[in-house]
């Protein structure tokens, strides 16, 4: 059993150092949550939070790879990773203890609290435990076995629980913004608009398809158009919903000299 | 000739009704500012873009120009604006001189020359903190580097800020650096939060001019489809705050006080949209900024400009 508890470690951190690769990979925000953001400058954030993320990925890959004396190297490579991110997170949280870990890139944003430094804690000792196993990761995966599998959940059930940034993936995939709220692009309200039954009854008055005037107030994006109609200059407004709930565009038309409403 | 924001306002009104778009509020009733001509123990004589004014100075009438002075410390030639009593347009509530303010984020600093960008619609000011002021100042404003938040009150003082009282207590981190807000869940009805102040002259206008008793407010939360633009540099705001375009108009209600005015967007609030920081002025408040009100507004409103914001609660039609 022991056994089988110190393999499962090599796919699990593995998986763990991937994931925060590609996390941080994909981050595009000027966030520069993690301890970097305490140590270095800021033009140093975004650089060295990609030369973190470059050593996870290696260091993720070659677990998975290396077996032997190689492997052993790695996986000690990997406890000293596991240990001076530790450190430095014990250091964020006493000099700055509203920064996020960055662990996870973007996702991380919680303020650093002991969840986090024992999650780090708990993968330097799972990487000192793989020292001198003799398979390499994907020889784990590759025999993977029904009390394998049971302590690789087992254990995942316990990172979710250390890891704040669970909470936060739950929170952006489930929730998003109110549509008062949340930036809508002006060309989807476009090509909402364009497909609208006002569009149809209008778009004889219309000069042109490009609105002269856009403004939004909380749920609506109105669109204003010069037209005219009956020989007369007229202004035709409408208001497209932002809300993805089968709501109807308004429109109306006004005379634009004397504003009084023609239709 | 009607503007833009007018018209905006006339059509959202023509589609939604007139409660979606109210006529904003005018402050001239409240509040007049121009040039000080002449000042005496009892009267002030005031050119303003309506002409000469004069006010009468009660017993209680209390005047400010970086600190409480008395009537005869005001300078001719100044800038004052004047709240007028409730029950009298001629006579002074409270009158203030030089009034300035600088909110945004540090762009450089010399050891004696701070500069602060105010956002992308504003030019950058430069100012500086006199020495009698510094050790308050830095009590709130940790570092003067270029990237953290800054807000202070001052006087123009020979065309320069100098900045006198801190309105903010500044953030650890760089403004770039500040943790995004949360998902919101439900949409509010009504949005609570704190409300500060700028001046629309920016100091370059004669006070005079028309635009330095202008009613409206820099809104944090511009449309970035329209006016908020390219160079847009407003970041979500820690307050829930609906979208909105200039011309828009909402009720906004005193908190302090239970005044209660229309306010229209007149400009874009993005330096407003990094600080989340709470109004101590009259009871709790929710963190975040909901409006940067002009000067005349702030003040018909009954917010008092040395303190530097007051609790509000904003209802967009």
């Amino acid at each position: 059993m022991i056994e089988i508890l110190r393999e499962v470690q090599l796919p699990v951190i593995s998986a763990a150092l991937l994931l925060a690769a590609l996390t941080k990979f994909a981050d595009r925000s000027t966030q520069g949550q993690g301890p970097q953001a305490v140590l270095l400058p800021s033009w140093l954030h975004r650089p060295s939070a990609l030369a973190i993320a470059a050593t996870e990925a290696i260091a993720g890959v070659l677990l998975l790879l290396c077996f032997g004396a190689l492997g052993d190297i790695v996986r000690a490579a990997t406890v000293a990773l596991f240990a001076v991110a530790t450190a430095a997170l014990i250091q964020t949280r006493e000099h700055e203890p509203e920064k996020g870990c960055g662990c996870f890139g973007g996702l991380s944003t919680t303020p650093v609290g002991w969840r986090t430094i024992s999650r780090a804690a708990l993968f330097a000792v799972a990487a000192a435990v793989t020292v001198g196993v003799t398979p390499s990761g994907l020889g784990v995966l590759t025999q993977l076995t029904l009390p394998h599998l049971a302590v690789m959940l087992g254990e995942v059930a316990l990172i979710a629980v250390l890891s704040p940034e669970f909470k936060e993936l739950i929170q952006r995939l489930y929730y998003r913004d109110p549509c008062d709220i949340r930036d809508v692009p002006l060309n989807r309200s476009l090509a909402r608009l364009y497909t609208s039954d006002a569009w149809r009854e209008h778009v004889e008055l219309l000069d042109s398809s490009e609105p002269v005037d856009v403004w939004r107030q909380k749920c609506l994006r109105f669109l204003r158009f010069r037209g005219t109609r009956a020989g007369r200059p007229a202004d035709v407004i409408f208001a497209v919903p932002l809300s993805r709930r089968r709501s109807v565009v308004r429109s109306v038309v006004l005379d634009t000299t004397d504003s009084d409403q023609l239709v | 000739m009607v503007s833009r924001t007018e018209e905006r306002r006339r059509f959202t009104a023509a589609l939604l009704g007139p409660s979606a778009a109210p006529v904003p509020d005018d402050p001239s009733a409240r509040v007049a500012r121009g040039m000080l001509l002449d000042v005496s123990p009892h009267t002030l004589s005031v050119a303003t873009a309506q002409g000469e004014e004069r006010f009468v100075l009660a017993r209680d009438t209390t005047c400010w120009r970086g600190r409480d002075v008395t009537s005869t410390e005001l300078t001719p030639g100044h800038d004052v604006i004047i709240r007028r009593n409730p029950h009298s347009r001629t006579v002074a509530e409270r009158v203030w001189s030089d009034l300035a303010r600088v909110t945004g984020v540090i762009t450089a600093y010399d050891g004696e020359l701070l500069e602060v960008a105010p956002g992308h619609d504003r030019e950058r000011v430069r100012l500086v903190i006199p020495y009698r002021a510094s050790g308050r100042m830095r009590v709130r404003h940790h570092k003067l580097e270029p990237g953290y938040l800054f807000d202070a009150i001052g006087v123009w003082e020979n065309g320069i800020v100098n900045a006198l009282l801190p309105a903010t207590s500044q953030p650890p981190y760089p403004a770039a650096e500040a943790p995004p807000p949360p998902p919101v869940r439900h949409r509010p009805a009504r949005v609570s939060g704190m409300v500060s102040w700028y001046d629309p002259t920016h100091g370059r206008l004669p006070t005079t001019d028309a635009a330095a008793t202008r009613a409206g407010a820099a809104y944090p939360a511009l449309d970035r489809a329209g006016d908020c633009g390219t160079e847009c540099d407003r970041v979500k705001s820690c307050v829930p705050l609906p979208q909105l375009s200039i011309g828009a108009t909402f009720q906004l209600r005193n908190d302090c006080t239970g005044d209660t005015a229309a306010i229209p967007v007149v400009a874009c609030g993005a330096a407003i949209s990094h600080f989340c920081d709470r109004c101590v002025t009259c009871g709790f408040s929710e963190r975040g900024r909901i409006a940067q009100l002009t000067l005349a507004s702030y003040i018909a409103l009954g917010g008092v400009p040395e303190a530097g914001c007051f609790n509000a609660t904003m209802t967009v039609g």
